[in-house]
């Protein structure tokens, strides 16, 4: 306004204009207004001038007139608070008309508003100016045309007689609510996503949003305003000041794939490593100015943590695996030196290997737990009659490599006993004792009697049977093993720690 | 192939019996005479340390859960070579301990030899 009280030229302009304008100031009061406003709304320079608008036109009678009345007021204050033009494609407005008998009556009006913000240096708003048009004609003519077509309200008799301005007013109005709506919704899924965003404005990565999700991966503190560095200090040192001081240098978007990073997610706590997919993204102004980062991702540690657990049982599987096939090939390699015969020796082989892949099944059952004593008894001597055997004991559980060394010791026992032992002869019997002595270092004592048996001699050479059993209970169980040749029937002692500690 | 490794004094750490026996198999018909097998690291780790004399060690990397780096530190310190056995391969070693010479359960007797060998430097011609 500064500039048209000053420019003669413009303030006749102003008044003499076809277009009624007026001019409000903050308390909505009117400050002027031309000639043809004057004219369109039937009243006098004088009459007007300070006195607040919406007192001078309080929309007439009646429920609606009181929403119309908000609708301009409405729009009047938008324009303070934001400093923004704003539009009212149709505004049902009557306006009081005085009548020679001193009355007041009211003229049915529909207009079509601008309101343009007049600011002073600061960029406060001191004035509003309104530019208005009477569309009472067009908006008649449209409703009357409705009500013979109201089933086709968009038809294009409607824009033919809307026109095009008015249609455009129209349609504008409507792009702006489609858009506040759209804003609306985009603002609600990017707090509500589950992955985390945040916006960080200006060289000093200032958080100026941050949704739930990055909420909780920084442990709920209150950022918001602060630069990223005192914001967040326990990322220095781990390279993300760096990649966002990049982007704004070089506008090029950087990402980061199952990052650690060291995150204090509770006050006072330790920090927590997390692992994240992340993408920081330079944010553009209209003129391609780039003014802060735009930062979202996903924490995806439990993937990461999973994925490592897998790396482990597949590294202990294969070591199992690897360690098994080594068992397998010396046991080949043992059971050919002694069987010359191939058939003996095959079927030498495939019973230790059968051994060997019963006890596996046992411990499968248990999901490799452990498995029972009398268990692995059973699966080793079955075959040879159950009647022929008692096994006598109470429960004692084996850890996995003990089950796997005594289900091969009771398989040589066994075989022995049914090539040349007690298990060779229809009386033959086989007893076998065990019991756990001293509770502070439990210690596993199993004693192998055979009796009824052929008379027993002590074999000239010591085979792999027996080579297998020492070894095994020596080596591999920390324990020790007598074995006697008795006139009577063969007998083995075999004791051995049950905890690792004690062995 | 000559006698080269005849009369060799060689280490066997390796915690499964039937492994052990294996390597004292094939170790033997090379003509070598076998120190231990021991079965862990504590006894791996005495007799790596005073055994009065070894010309090469055989170690299992993973012995009942515990890793057999100490033992192989302790023969570096006095010169011992030695060769790995393991179930990964030499991928399955950190990275300090890759180019070592390592043989792959399960293993043939040639391996072995050619290991051994390598490890003691001794050429084939």
């Amino acid at each position: 306004m500064r500039t048209l009280a000053k420019t003669i030229d413009l303030v006749a302009a102003f008044d003499a204009s076809p277009n009624p304008y007026m001019l409000l100031d903050a308390e909505l009061r009117y400050a002027g207004m031309n000639q043809a406003y004057l004219d369109v709304t039937q009243r006098r320079r004088e009459e007007l001038l300070d006195q607040p608008v919406m007192q001078e036109f309080d929309a007439g009678p009646g429920q609606e007139a009181q929403e119309n009345a908000r609708q301009l007021l409405a729009s009047f204050e938008k324009v303070l608070a934001t400093g923004k033009p704003d539009h009212l494609a149709v505004l049902h407005y009557p306006i009081p008309v005085p009548q020679d008998d001193g009355t007041t009556t009211y003229e049915d009006r529909y207009w079509s508003c601008t309101h343009t913000p007049i600011k002073d240096v600061e960029g406060r708003v001191t004035h509003i100016l309104q530019h208005t048009s009477d569309i009472t004609e067009l908006e008649r003519l449209r409703r009357q045309v409705g009500r013979l077509r109201p089933a086709d309200p968009s038809s294009a008799l409607d824009s033919l007689i809307g026109g095009g301005m008015f249609r455009r007013a129209m349609s504008v109005q409507a792009d702006n609510r489609r858009l506040e709506t759209e804003r609306r919704q985009l603002l609600d899924m990017f707090m509500q996503t589950p992955g985390f965003v945040a916006v960080l404005n200006g060289p000093q990565h200032v958080i100026q949003l941050h949704n739930g999700a990055y909420g909780q991966l920084i442990g709920h503190r209150d950022v918001i305003g602060k630069p990223i560095r005192e914001a967040l200090p326990e990322l220095a040192g781990q390279g993300f000041y760096d990649f966002l001081d990049e982007v704004l240098a070089t506008g090029e978007p950087c990402q980061g794939r199952q990052s650690p990073v060291q995150l204090q997610q509770t006050p006072d706590g330790l920090l927590a490593t997390r692992y994240l997919n992340f993408i920081y993204q330079p944010i553009r102004n209209d003129a391609g100015t780039i003014m802060g980062v735009f930062v979202q991702g996903h924490d995806v540690t439990d993937t990461v943590l999973a994925a490592e657990r897998q790396k482990l049982m597949i590294d202990e599987l294969n070591h199992r695996v690897k360690n098994t096939l080594a068992t397998v090939q010396s046991i080949a390699m043992q059971t050919a030196r002694s069987h010359e015969d191939p058939r003996s020796f095959a079927e030498t082989f495939q019973s230790r290997i059968l051994s060997l892949s019963h006890t596996h099944d046992l411990l499968t059952r248990s999901h490799w737990e452990g498995a029972d004593l009398r268990e692995v008894l059973e699966h080793e001597t079955t075959a040879h009659g159950l009647h022929r055997l008692t096994l006598n004991g109470p429960n004692v559980a084996l850890d996995p490599a003990m089950a796997v060394s005594l289900g091969m010791i009771f398989h040589e026992l066994a075989t022995n006993a049914a090539k040349y032992g007690a298990l060779s002869s229809g009386d033959g019997r086989v007893l076998v004792d065990w019991s756990v002595a001293n509770q502070t270092h439990p210690q596993l004592g199993i004693v192998w009697r055979e009796t009824g048996g052929p008379s027993v001699t002590v074999p000239e050479r010591r085979g792999f049977g027996s080579r297998l059993i020492e070894r095994n209970v020596r080596h591999d169980l920390a324990g020790t093993v007598q074995m006697q040749y008795r006139d009577d029937g063969f007998t083995a002692e075999i004791t051995i720690p049950l905890s690792k500690e004690a062995a | 192939m000559t006698n080269a490794l005849q009369g060799r004094r060689v280490l066997v750490i390796e915690d499964e019996s039937l492994v052990a026996m294996l390597l004292e198999t094939i170790l033997d018909d090379m003509g070598c005479t076998v120190v231990g097998p021991e079965s862990n690291i504590d006894d791996g780790l005495i007799a790596a340390t005073t055994e009065a004399s070894l010309d090469a060690a055989l170690l299992d990397v993973n012995v009942a859960g515990r890793e057999v780096f100490p033992v192989a530190e302790a023969l570096r310190a006095r010169g011992v070579p030695f060769v790995f056995s393991t179930g990964y391969g030499e991928a399955g070693l950190p990275e300090h301990w890759r180019g070592n010479p390592t043989i792959q359960k399960p293993f043939t007797e040639g391996a072995i030899r050619d290991a051994l060998m390598k490890a003691m430097n001794i050429s084939l011609a």
